[in-house]
């Protein structure tokens, strides 16, 4: 087990431990505008659609894939933000059409060009053993967007995740705020998908703030709980998955979902069931 | 500018599709008054709000001289999140986030605002445990944030219970009075038009009366604007209507 410990002191284990930190951070910190403004369904599209992303990028190859991760993410988040002011359709169909028809592109893409070429498996869960320092930088830099995002912008959103009528009346530009934060999300979501896997990356955006709202009295506490949980579960995850030989991202995804399960236990103990 | 008009809506129509919500409305709010804005369900009541916000397009000309505060019409909002009502008034009125805190320079002009409306106590208050009557209050608040000569209140009594209804009704009186206020109050219930009103302005579609809230309300005038029968949706008056009292220069 120290042996373990000690990988994450050298060069190698340094990178895979701050990648891990700055995903948690990233995601801790914008976690309670996804969930208040009720983004989570889709950025779940968005990591769907980012193994379509993964596999152009191997193809097209110009620059490092991640590029064209993060460029094909943007698209995405901004066909569906369009498509959602266009289309008669309720959001959550549009999202269910855009998350398994990317996917599924996503998948024959994969299939017909890159069969053998990397673990599809990786991209699915995440596979923190390939991240080195270039990685911990591209999330290092993912981190400073979502803190910058949640800095600059987070009291706009939170009006407009209370109440949209009542932003537009403030003079809230909500539509621009709204393309804002899904473009962001596009960039965010696909960043992270490396280290953390299209599958499991919706969890870290959506449980560490479900988690704080059982026991988050004021929204600045919100926001520190989510964070505390995202980084506690991030490490938690990392460290306990490594030396239980477990896959890193549903470890994570389980310490937050256990957090989850105690913070609406205490909530309940404490008996403010307002909800 | 005192004398000035506050707001005047020239030939203002407001059209979804073919359809025209609000038709060619001509009217003039001075300042300082409450005035009720009254029309049956489906009138255009809102629509016509919407357009003076610029949050609804519309043909003719509307000049507002002054800043406008506004509550919107039963607000709906998600009831678990964790916000107090200072952090809620806070999210509009500073620059810093919210999450890392209410700066005091904050928390002061929320206190004054909230005291205008009586309310201080609910400061550290959750919004989602707030009664009707509470968040009107604390709406109001926060619509007289930037000190608004014009302020709309859509239907500010639904969800209100009666006595909490008799105090919003004097905070609006209060505002009026204390602050010269021009207060628009919206409602498809006559019973909004009573002793505190200062004019009267009913609508259906089209501008079917206007003037002194005691010469105006007459069962002709009701029965007029409201059809005879207040359940009536979407009439058209086409060609029928009366413009009572246009005393404003």
């Amino acid at each position: 087990m120290m042996e373990r410990l000690a990988f994450y002191v050298g060069d190698s284990g340094g990178a895979v431990l701050a990648s891990m930190l700055f995903v948690s951070l990233a995601s801790g910190v914008l976690s309670p505008i996804v969930v208040a403004n009720r983004m989570a369904f889709f950025s779940d599209a968005v990591a769907h659609a980012s193994l379509t992303g993964v596999v152009l990028g191997m193809m097209l190859s110009f620059g490092h894939p991640i590029v064209t991760m993060a460029a094909f993410g943007v698209c995405v988040s901004l066909l569906i933000a369009t498509l959602r002011q266009k289309s008669p359709l309720a959001l959550d169909a549009l999202l269910g059409v855009a998350m398994a028809g990317s996917l599924a592109i996503g998948l024959l893409l994969y299939q017909w060009q890159v069969r053998g070429y990397r673990d599809l498996h990786s991209y699915l869960l995440g596979n923190p053993a390939l991240l080195g320092w270039n990685d911990a930088w591209v999330l290092a830099f993912n981190a400073v967007v979502a803190l910058a995002m949640v800095g600059l912008f987070a009291n706009k959103l939170s009006l407009i995740a209370v109440s949209r009528n009542l932003a537009q009346a403030r003079g809230v530009a909500v539509a621009k705020y709204e393309y804002l934060l899904i473009v962001m999300l596009g960039l965010v979501v696909s960043l992270s998908v490396k280290a953390v896997g299209i599958l499991m990356v919706n969890a870290l955006l959506v449980v560490p703030a479900a988690t704080a709202r059982h026991v988050a009295r004021s929204f600045a506490g919100l926001f520190w709980v989510s964070i505390g949980v995202s980084m506690f579960a991030g490490l938690t995850g990392l460290v306990a998955g490594d030396i239980l030989n477990l896959p890193t991202a549903p470890a994570i995804v389980s310490t937050s979902v256990v957090l989850f399960a105690l913070a609406w236990g205490v909530r309940r103990v404490a008996g403010h069931t307002e909800a | 500018m005192a004398n000035e008009p506050l707001l005047v809506l020239d030939h203002v129509t407001v059209r979804a599709g073919e359809r025209a919500l609000v038709e060619d409305v001509c009217l003039t709010l001075p300042r300082g008054q409450l005035v009720a804005l009254i029309g049956p369900n489906g009138a255009g009541k809102t629509t016509l709000i919407r357009a003076i916000l610029g949050q609804a397009k519309y043909e003719g000309r509307i000049t507002i001289h002054g800043r406008v505060g506004y509550v919107p019409q039963h607000l709906q909002y998600d009831r678990t999140l964790p916000m107090t009502v200072l952090e809620f008034m806070a999210l509009s009125l500073q620059r810093m986030p919210v999450a890392l805190g209410v700066t005091r320079a904050t928390q002061k002009r929320v206190l004054e605002l909230l005291e205008l409306v009586g309310a201080q106590k609910l400061a550290r208050a959750r919004l989602g445990g707030l009664s009707g009557g509470e968040l009107q209050r604390v709406m109001l608040a926060g619509a007289m944030q930037d000190r608004p000569e014009l302020l709309l209140l859509d239907e500010p009594a639904a969800g209100v219970d009666i006595e909490g209804e008799a105090t919003f009704h004097d905070l609006i009186a209060r505002q009026v009075r204390d602050h010269g206020v021009t207060v628009v109050l919206v409602s498809h219930d006559l019973s909004v038009v009573n002793e505190i009103t200062d004019h009267v302005v009913c609508l259906n579609r089209r501008l079917m009366c206007e003037g002194n809230a005691r010469d105006l309300l007459t069962a002709e005038t009701i029965a007029h604007v409201f059809g005879g029968h207040k359940a009536v949706y979407g009439h058209a008056h086409t060609g029928h209507d009366h413009h009572h009292g246009h005393n404003h220069p």
